[in-house]
């Protein structure tokens, strides 16, 4: 794209005008603006594309046989396991990292720091499409799959921690739909659209702060369901929601400075000023945020082994395995932000964002799968359920990128808005 | 919309619970929430002393349930030494229950433990489940319903006995597969289910739960030094309609010795009471927050529209 | 009938009692009144007959390991003999006149409710049997195995998916997961 975007000023789109005068059809803006040969060069030339044919030649036909031949010829999930890579990491993981969407809407649009706005839509694209592809891996890995819409509609066990997760996150994916529309208006040019959405702002943001409190916390409270099964470290019947939900919020604010610094890097042609001036303010910015989460997690992680007295665990190989997640997952990361943000080092911070990340998934994978049945035998999951789990991945950033590639995300519409 | 409304009735339900819970705490009355089992319930007393592991009960459950051909008959005793990532053998989709040898180094013959599902008071695959798939039949009885299951495996995740197995093999009719105390063809006729009718050995005793409990307790009082003084599922997890005795510490026969003596649900209720909290002072909060952090700009508005006018009426005059 | 048959046996055994200077006699049974043999088919739906050998039995063991006080005789058991201490032999020895064939059908089960039931944990016939049979056989190295003492009928092996009902190899389903 950078080599078009230099030959043809009218690339990329960013108005509903043509150069001349004329509009741009939706089609054009599909293929943003480039012809067909012109697309088709662009796409061969990137090697992440072909990397994304490699995992998908693959990928697909193992999703497909999946469906053909159930469940248990690709994963290893078990009597004794029930849950593997699908939810571990594609529900368990992705729903935090997707915290993001309601932490900037609060910032932005509740607590009035218009100082963040230029992050806010990458931050609402990122919760929409996390928890949209939390949703596809928990239909990969749900058996019967067609009866998504059960516990909604057809047969209710509102007593059910897992009823308020399926009814949170479909409201919440609703609101969030709601809230990532505007820039789809904009892109084709809806405006009546945009601006009666504008109107609920308010109401879908405190929306969006309830449900994410409680389906959150309801993904932590899921493993109280087990408290003889899950390490006592992992799990704390009376903290563990807050746990989650606490840690959801470094997690959704570190997953945004990822996002924000691959578009930066790889997609500048794409940026507009007012999003790459303010890029390492607005960084810095969620960066304190998510330190201020990340030491009040390690505080609660405390006085929850305390409540339970679980000391003595500590001193066990799990209590070192415990140390390690806690050291890498989060004080590493937080000591990174703190000198970043004193010392103005975004790209520290920056680095600091994938530890973080990186340490989420491995903390909800250790809840889930590595410190489950600790005192039985370690499950490990089958190549075909993580060649599955990344391509699902892959299909999310591809996604993400057509998306950012095309609405205005990460610069303003300079048409009528 | 109509569903949300339900949604919301049964959180004011969830609130109402837990102050009823909070006010009658100590008194006689039984607050919603709590729940001792059917007194009806019937129950089965498995004495470990008596088992000789002659597998009789494996191969009626099999034959009763209308399960698949075992890999082995039944009468082929060297699946006692069948191991699996370290474990016994266990349920499974081709199998409701499954004996197991136990070489107790203190006494000189094995012992033999039968695993089915224990049929649990208030059972934890029943309250983690969000489409209602399983019923507590008042026989006792903890059945499944099929058909609406989604198959998140969450009952798998919360048995504390690991007895819900899935059909992993099959990709268009999955399903949960799980022992339910031959409820449809005996139970609900006050027959005794398939596999105690064919114990030789009445290792199995069925009856009224509170009567095989009775007798369990007696059997311990009767011949002193014999048992291990705990009837094993009194208690457990709010207490189980199959129930374990044993001359040994139960843990020594894959029992697991560590499980609360409340149901599963209760290590839950601490979120779930939660809920209903964030519901209802989240709204208010946040939108107070937000008055707040931008009352300054409101401040503005209104002195600029303020100094607007009165530049207006300096204006005029 | 009963109680009239008691009578005239309490009369007889004063008479005889006076003849035989025995004056606190109870009556007893001993070996020599026992068949030589006994045939039990309380299973023959899966397993054969047992044709049980009484005769070498008395050799082995006392008629009160297996009949309890009903062949009459001095009762050991502490706790049996509060009540049957010095009863006189039963009108029947059988074991299926106190041990019930169907223990666990909805009758017997209810019965047991009766709070006045004191043997309310009395083992069916089946049971019975085996715990008796096999618990000795054990300490006495006896044969344990089902088919030691009984052989499988047809519907037996059905049951049981062995002998001709045996599963072919590497067809059945392993129950891997």
């Amino acid at each position: 794209m950078k080599l078009f975007s230099k030959e043809r000023p009218e690339i990329p789109i960013v108005n509903h005008l043509k150069e001349d005068g004329t509009e741009w059809t939706i089609k054009e803006k599909l293929w943003l603006g480039l012809s067909v040969s012109e697309y088709k060069k662009q796409f061969i030339r990137n090697p992440v594309n072909w990397l994304m044919v490699f995992i998908f030649a693959i990928g697909v036909p193992l999703i497909i046989g999946r469906y053909i031949f159930g469940l248990g010829w690709v994963t290893h999930a078990s009597n004794d396991y029930p849950w593997g890579l699908f939810l571990g990491f594609g529900l368990f993981g992705m729903v935090p990292l997707s915290a993001s969407g309601f932490m900037l809407g609060t910032t932005v649009e509740l607590f009035g720091r218009k100082d963040f706005h230029s992050i806010e839509r990458l931050a609402l694209l990122n919760g929409l499409l996390g928890y949209f592809f939390a949703v596809l891996f928990l239909e990969v890995d749900l058996g019967m799959w067609w009866r998504l819409p059960y516990p909604m509609f057809v047969s209710l066990g509102p007593a059910a921690v897992l009823f308020l997760v399926a009814w949170h996150v479909a409201t919440y994916l609703s609101v969030q739909i709601a809230e990532v529309l505007p820039s789809f208006f904009e892109w084709i040019g809806w405006l009546k659209g945009k601006r009666a959405i504008r109107k609920w702002v308010l109401g879908l943001t405190v929306a969006g702060i309830i449900l994410s409190t409680l389906h959150q916390g309801a993904l932590g409270a899921l493993f109280c369901y087990a408290p003889g099964k899950v390490h006592p470290l992992w799990l704390s019947v009376n903290f563990q929601w807050l746990h989650f939900f606490c840690s959801s919020i470094f997690a959704g604010l570190s997953m945004v400075i990822i996002a924000s610094t691959l578009i930066k890097n790889f997609m500048a042609w794409r940026c507009d000023d007012e999003f790459l001036d303010n890029l390492d303010y607005v960084t810095i910015g969620m960066a304190k945020g998510a330190s201020l989460a990340m030491i009040t997690y390690l505080c609660i992680k405390i006085v929850a082994v305390a409540h339970d007295q679980e000391w003595s665990y500590l001193l066990t190989g799990w209590g070192t395995y415990y140390f390690l997640e806690l050291g890498i997952a989060v004080v590493l990361p937080m000591c990174m932000f703190a000198v970043g943000i004193r010392k103005h080092y975004v790209t520290l911070i920056r680095f600091g964002a994938f530890i973080a990340a990186f340490g989420i998934i491995w903390n909800r994978l250790n809840t889930s799968l590595i410190c489950f049945n600790w005192q039985m035998y370690q499950d490990i999951p089958h190549w075909k359920e993580v060649w599955i789990t990344i391509t699902l991945y892959s299909l999310y950033f591809l996604t993400y990128r057509f998306i950012v590639y095309r609405m205005p995300i990460v610069y303003e519409w300079k048409g009528e808005r | 919309m109509n569903k949300l409304l339900n949604r919301r009735n049964f959180l004011k339900g969830g609130l109402a619970t837990t102050a009823a819970a909070a006010v009658l705490k100590n008194s006689d009355t039984q607050a919603a929430g709590h729940f001792d089992g059917y007194p009806d319930s019937m129950g089965v007393l498995v004495d470990l002393t008596r088992c000789v592991g002659c597998r009789s009960c494996e191969a009626a459950c099999n034959k009763e349930q209308q399960l698949p051909e075992p890999a082995k008959p039944y009468d082929d005793f060297s699946v006692f030494d069948e191991m699996h990532h370290g474990q016994k053998r266990r349920t499974d989709e081709t199998r409701y229950t499954v004996v197991n040898r136990y070489d107790v180094p203190e006494i000189d013959h094995p012992l033999f433990r039968k695993i089915q599902c224990n049929h649990c008071a208030e059972p934890a695959c029943l309250t983690s489940c969000f489409v209602n798939a399983y019923t507590k039949t008042p026989e006792g009885a903890v059945i499944y319903n099929p058909k609406v299951c989604v198959g998140c495996r969450n009952c798998m995740i919360a048995c504390p006995f690991y007895i819900p197995t899935f059909k992993f093999s099959h990709a268009f009719t999955p399903r949960i597969m799980k022992c339910i105390f031959c409820y449809d063809t005996r139970l609900k006729d006050g027959k005794a289910p398939a596999c105690v009718e064919a114990c030789p050995q009445e290792a199995l005793t069925f009856g009224k739960r509170t009567e095989v409990l009775e007798m369990g307790k007696q059997r311990i009082r009767m011949t002193p030094g014999k048992y291990v003084n705990h009837v094993y599922g009194e208690h457990e997890v709010g207490g189980t309609a199959w129930m374990y005795l044993s001359s040994v510490p139960f843990d020594k026969v894959g029992l697991d010795t560590h499980l609360p003596n409340e149901p599963i649900i209760y290590s839950v209720k601490d979120f779930l009471a939660m809920v209903p909290m964030v519901l209802t002072i989240w709204p208010g909060l946040f939108v107070g927050f937000h008055l707040l952090a931008t009352r300054k700009d409101k401040i503005k508005e209104l002195e600029d529209a303020k100094n607007k006018k009165n530049d207006e009426k300096e204006e005029q005059v | 009938m009963r109680t009239r048959k008691k009578i005239l046996r309490t009369a007889l055994a004063l008479a005889v009692g006076t003849i035989f200077i025995a004056p606190s006699q109870i009556w007893c049974m001993d070996a020599s009144d026992a068949p030589e043999s006994v045939t039990i088919d309380l299973m023959a739906e899966l397993y054969g007959p047992v044709e049980f050998d009484h005769l070498m039995h008395t050799d082995v063991a006392s008629c009160q390991d297996c009949h309890h006080q009903t062949t009459g005789g001095e009762v050991t058991d502490p706790s049996c003999a509060r009540c049957h201490r010095g009863t006189d032999e039963g009108d029947s020895v059988g074991c299926s006149e106190c041990h019930v064939t169907d223990r666990f059908n909805a009758t017997n089960v209810k019965a047991l409710e009766d709070p006045q039931l004191y043997h309310f944990d009395k083992p069916g016939l089946k049971g019975a049997y085996h715990i008796n049979c096999i618990g000795c056989h054990k300490t006495v190295d006896g044969p344990t195995g089902c088919q030691d003492c009984h052989t499988m009928t047809d519907a037996g092996e059905k049951m049981f998916s062995t002998g001709k009902h045996a599963p072919a190899k590497g067809t059945s389903s392993s129950g891997h997961h």
